[in-house]
């Protein structure tokens, strides 16, 4: 890490508050407050279930804290989702509940990606958590998160106010956080900025005022521009690194990065009732090598969960093949999401079989690169151009699907000369009408191809659909030799 | 939703991260990208994380960088 930086003077004046706190200890029962007190907040933000390097986090922290600084730890959302072994730990959201108990977190203002864990086990983890929810723009319903709060005040061992608020991001569309909108269903939600004009009347009485945000960076450059009264912005959300931290109409505005790679680092002089001095950098976590042993066993277990070797279906016989795996894995997605049709690439199918006894490290494997589903609106020309490009990528068929069957007819060095859409009965498919169509988030951006409705990511992965249509108990035997794509004539020696 | 990267705008669906709209620019950037010899900056010259979520309007800059190794 970085050498660890003093204020000069503080050591100076510090030792003068002292003396002049022993001349008048005999007419006061109180100590006198510090004539300077130094405050180092460090911060991460949009963590993602990478919990590797929380032993580092751990070492850093306590070393600062044998320093003598005031010191604190605040996160600034989306803890969960991004690793699979620690997003599928039973019950869900423990290994991060324990390891920021541990590490002592003093704040947390939640991300959209909070609310991936589900309503319940967010309640559960908010009951067992040890530092409270901040944001300012979340109105839980009645009884529900109890320990959010829009701000707190935080009290040094000097006796230098903190006060701190919270904001979370809304998507312009829906005014939703970027979450599905059934995990945060009886929430209301309102505008950030706006919001935050609200909290000015933190800044009278307290030494310090900060804004805990999961808003991102652009909307903290925002509001540090309206509310010059705050001394930091510490952020999350766009997975900025900000080093060193930017200073906007005299507001310090930090964030981390992502996936806990960097620890942020915001130190703060209080003279006289004020912060005189602030900055900010990150800690680059490959750079230290001191760990703390007992985060690091925690880490160790963790990342042994068990819940990976849990069997989530059983089939009649192993699934094998692309056709079958592509056919299991768009019906998922079809299913998950109410959609009309989906399609799967079958470069992101990472297994050629599945065995009878499904476990979730198999779905992991199969499906490993963490895509989201897409859904766009397409009409059967659409449709039509996708499956036509996917093909002119190897002049094969490369799409999986479920909700139609599909032929491409090629001439004889196997260009396209016809693909003809068929509904599951064999009917043509409708032209005149518009379908909800899921892909990967890989596919929707990779793959050039006609669509007038640009889409939109459905806040969900497509392992999350596999593994919930698995868990539905749906009948697997309907696998055993299924084939909804097609090529004619078919290639010679190929699967078509 | 569009998104300008190195200038050029991309039109994307909503709620796409980084690493959607580096594909959609340009495959080759996308594994350069991957493979560390070029990194994503935001308009005011940050760094920012592959899975980074993305408003309307975003600007990204893709630049090529010299990766020490304790770098990130």
């Amino acid at each position: 890490m970085s050498a660890r930086k003093y204020f000069p003077a503080a050591s100076i004046l510090l030792a003068a508050a002292l003396v002049a706190g022993l001349a008048c200890s005999s007419c006061a029962s109180v100590p006198p407050a510090p004539a300077e007190t130094r405050i180092v907040i460090f911060h991460s933000n949009d963590i993602h279930g990478k919990i590797d390097n929380f032993a580092k986090v751990a070492a850093v922290i306590a070393r600062e804290k044998r320093g003598g600084a005031q010191v604190y730890y605040f996160c600034a959302g989306d803890n969960f989702t991004g690793n699979p072994i620690i997003d599928q730990y039973e019950p869900p959201g423990e290994p991060m509940l324990e390891l920021l108990n541990r590490l002592g977190v003093d704040l947390l203002c939640p991300g959209n990606h909070e609310f991936d864990i589900g309503l319940e086990n967010l309640r559960n983890f908010a009951a067992r958590a040890r530092f409270p929810f901040l944001s300012a723009n979340i109105e839980a319903p009645a009884g529900v998160l109890p320990q959010l709060r829009p701000s707190t005040v935080l009290r040094t061992r000097g006796g230098v106010r903190i006060a701190v608020f919270g904001l979370i991001q809304i998507e312009a569309g829906n005014g939703l956080p970027s979450t599905h909108p059934d995990k945060v269903k009886g929430f209301k939600f309102s505008e950030p900025l706006a919001r935050a004009r609200g909290m000015k009347s933190l800044r009278r009485g307290n030494e310090v005022f900060l804004a805990l945000t999961h808003i991102g960076y652009e909307d903290d450059l925002r509001l540090a521009a309206q509310m010059p009264e705050l001394d930091v912005i510490i952020g999350g959300h766009s997975h900025t690194r900000v080093d060193p931290a930017e200073t906007v109409k005299g507001v310090l505005v930090a964030q981390a990065g992502s996936d806990n790679r960097s620890l942020g680092r915001v130190e703060l002089l209080v003279r006289g009732g004020r912060v005189v001095e602030k900055k900010g950098a990150l800690i680059d976590l490959k750079t230290v090598s001191d760990e703390d042993a007992g985060i690091k066993a925690m880490i160790v277990k963790f990342n042994q969960n068990p819940a990976f070797s849990r069997v989530i279906a059983e089939a009649p016989f192993a699934i094998e093949g692309k056709d079958a795996l592509g056919s299991l894995m768009t019906d998922a997605m079809c299913r998950a999401h109410g959609l009309d049709v989906s399609f799967q690439n079958e470069g992101g199918i990472r297994l050629n079989r599945l065995p009878e006894k499904i476990t979730l490290k198999d779905v992991y494997t199969l499906d490993p690169f963490g895509n989201q589903v897409v859904e766009i609106a397409m009409n059967a020309e659409e449709i039509r151009s996708l499956v036509r490009a996917s093909f002119e990528k190897g002049r094969e068929i490369d799409l999986q699907v479920s909700g139609l069957t599909y032929v491409v007819r090629v001439d004889n060095e196997r260009r396209v000369l016809e693909i003809l859409l068929r509904l599951p009965d064999g009917k043509p498919l409708p032209e005149d009408k518009a379908y909800r169509v899921g892909v990967s988030s890989y596919v929707a951006s990779s793959y050039s191809f006609a669509h007038k409705d640009p889409g939109r990511a459905l806040a969900a992965t497509t392992a999350d659909a596999l593994i919930r249509f698995l868990e539905s108990r749906p009948d697997l035997s309907v696998y055993r030799g299924i084939q909804r794509a097609f090529q004619d004539p078919p290639a010679r020696g190929g699967r078509y | 939703m569009q998104i300008k990267v190195n200038r050029k705008t991309v039109e994307i669906f909503s709620g796409a991260r980084v690493k959607d709209v580096l594909r959609k620019y340009s495959p080759i950037t996308w594994k350069q990208v991957q493979k560390g010899s070029k990194a994503v900056f935001d308009g005011h010259g940050h760094e920012i994380g592959l899975d980074g979520e993305l408003a309307e309007g975003a600007c990204l800059m893709v630049k090529r960088v010299a990766r020490t190794g304790a770098g990130s």
